[in-house]
């Protein structure tokens, strides 16, 4: 149980400062910055669920994202929904998308998995790149269902401008992000200390000798989808909101592999590991920022270096030589004893 | 009832006691063109203790996969309390009362002691509709009295990963017992184990037996299946050679020819007489 507290008390101080830093933040380029950490640390939560907890290679995740934000878009744009409302509906369909994806793999193992994923959020693209048939008129020009290459717009925001004015409109935002990633955070812990988060880890560790002790393969799988897709599909929307487009530039590769490397660099699998990447990758792609050369290439390279040399990520690097510092401690404390 | 165990585990009432508790009846397995188990027939009565022994690939594992769901027969039935069970699906038959352990060491190996038995008593017992969202207290105390019941001895937030053959085993049975089981079935229980420790698992499994488990168990080790079987079985190129009790194994021209050698016949009389080596 102290463990729990120690997790919990360390997510309020963190939260804490979260609250506080809009307001000691000079600019709002970092505000702003702050809100897509937020928006990307949910779906790496998510996404540690189905990849770390559960064990499968799921490279679905940003599709799931995609498809909640076109999804909550859309709902506003051809419902004329207020977004506030698109949202859920967009996290909602998230799921159901999600559960497609988790069905399709169930036979699959491993890489399989992986390719499998990859081929649909790469359809998912093909479809909405090459989508060019007149759904609705606008004026004289022609609008695509799903927005094609241009993507889609004007389907509303938030209204934080509104409420909050020109000065603190991007302080909703921000907030916004913030709410869902701890939300989406309290939710995946919740999961992985309870009996749920353990039979993902079981089905993981040994799939067989699960089934023998009563967890079944295809509810659970069912569920991992399911469950990390809500959240994943509200940071879609509020992506959208934020954004006020919403294209499919967020199926191309490169985002996904940021997150990814996230994850990786975190620690697959650790409670902090989604949250820990998140922060890293974001400090590093800001210092990298000035030579964009070199900018991909440092993802390549922090991913390789992780697998290769730290692979259960920051978090599990500061879990070993914790218990390392702990063990010397302990016997140096035997050995002090024992002269006495 | 023996102490620990608190949920009674057969014999219940109202339960037919002349029918078998398990009952297989004409199962054939093939893989490929080759026939790993054959037209294979036998009962399992409440209380009995079954040993498995023969050949490797005599097809015993083969029929404990059958019978839990793992590998579906290709002909034949299995009844489980009279009611067919040979379709279900290895964790629906884990519900019904068959807890199988494996011949490798199979653990949970980045999960704790505790947790790996958590999770059978979580979702082993009954077919849940909506998995609980909290380790309930009923769900720790089963857990609690199976580390209990086994004698498991290490710290119950040690990381499996690590841990050595005698408490994989424990905790296997132990997960076993989590999910309240009428039978339990023991691939090789002792495989890897020095004789200090195979004494202390025929301790417990004695123990079980007396908590009202029936068990089968296949094994090598010829005096763990002669001293706590009841009845045993021999099979050979997927077929039964000998059906009867310990003692008459030694008796057994075929089983001796086949399977153990003049010399472990005759040891086998000393072991049905209960001695063991020293």
């Amino acid at each position: 149980m102290s463990a729990t507290r120690r997790n919990v008390l360390a997510g309020l101080v963190l939260l804490a400062i979260a609250i506080a830093l809009p307001f000691v933040l000079p600019g709002r380029y970092l505000i702003g910055q702050l809100t897509l950490f937020f928006i990307w640390a949910t779906v790496v939560t998510q996404w540690n669920l189905v990849f770390g907890v559960a064990g499968i290679f799921s490279l679905a995740q940003m599709a799931i994202f995609a498809f909640g934000g076109y999804a909550t878009a859309m709902v506003g744009l051809y419902g004329g929904w207020n977004l506030w409302l698109a949202l859920p509906v967009g996290a909602l369909a998230a799921v159901v998308f999600s559960l497609v994806v988790g069905l399709a793999c169930l036979r699959l193992k491993g890489p399989y998995v992986a390719l499998l994923t990859l081929a649909i959020a790469q359809g998912m693209y093909l479809l909405i790149i090459t989508d060019t048939a007149c759904f609705s008129m606008e004026g004289v020009t022609c609008r695509n269902f799903t927005g094609g290459t241009r993507g889609l717009a004007k389907y509303g925001d938030f209204g934080f401008r509104e409420w909050l004015g020109y000065k603190y409109m991007a302080f909703g935002d921000y907030y916004l992000a913030l709410g869902v990633l701890v939300l989406a955070t309290a939710f995946s812990m919740f999961l992985m200390f309870g009996p749920i988060g353990a039979a993902f880890q079981a089905l993981r560790d040994s799939p067989e000798y699960a089934t023998a002790r009563g967890v079944s393969r295809f509810k659970f799988q069912m569920l991992v989808f399911a469950s990390s897709a809500f959240f994943t599909g509200l940071a879609g929307g509020v992506f959208a909101g934020y954004y006020k487009v919403m294209g499919a530039n967020t199926l191309y590769l490169s985002p996904l592999l940021f997150l990814l490397a996230m994850m990786v660099v975190g620690g697959l699998g650790r409670t902090w590991g989604p949250l820990v990447g998140a922060a890293a990758l974001m400090l590093a792609d800001e210092g990298l920022k000035d030579f964009p050369e070199y900018r991909f290439m440092g993802i390549g390279a922090a991913l390789v270096l992780f697998v290769m040399l730290w692979p259960r990520g920051i978090v599990g690097a500061a879990e070993a030589i914790g218990a390392q510092l702990q063990k010397r401690r302990s016997e140096l404390g035997g050995t002090s004893t024992r002269q006495h | 009832m023996v102490e620990g165990l608190s949920a009674p585990q057969s014999a219940a009432a109202g339960v037919n006691q002349t029918e078998p508790l398990l009952s297989c009846r004409g199962v054939s397995k093939y893989f490929g063109a080759m026939a790993a188990v054959k037209d294979f027939s036998f009962d399992l009565a409440r209380g009995e203790v079954l040993g498995i022994g023969g050949p490797n690939g005599a097809g015993k594992t083969t029929v404990f996969e059958v019978i839990s769901g793992f590998n579906p027969a290709d002909r034949g039935t299995v009844l489980l309390e009279g009611r067919p069970i040979e379709r279900l699906p290895s964790h629906a038959i884990c519900h019904l009362g068959i807890a199988r352990m494996f011949q490798s060491n199979a653990g949970f190996d980045t999960l704790s002691a505790e947790q790996n038995v958590l999770v059978a008593a979580a979702f082993g017992h009954a077919p849940r509709l909506i998995p609980p969202l909290t380790y309930g207290a009923d769900i720790r105390r089963a857990a609690d009295e199976a580390l209990d019941f086994v004698g498991f001895r290490r710290a119950r937030s040690t990381e499996v990963r690590g841990l050595p053959a005698l408490d994989r085993k424990l905790l296997m049975i132990a997960s076993a017992l989590a999910t309240k089981p009428k039978i339990l079935m023991m691939d090789e229980p002792v495989g890897g184990l020095n004789l200090e420790e195979i004494e202390q698992l025929m301790a417990l499994v004695r123990k079980l037996v007396a908590a009202g488990i029936t068990i089968m168990l296949i094994e090598h080790v010829m005096r763990f299946l002669v001293q706590l079987s009841t009845r045993v079985m021999i099979m050979n190129h997927g077929e039964k050679i000998y059906e009867g009790t310990p003692a008459g194994l030694a008796q057994d021209e075929t089983v001796t020819r086949v399977y153990l050698g003049e010399r472990m016949s005759k040891r086998i009389v000393a072991y049905s007489a209960g001695v063991g080596p020293q």
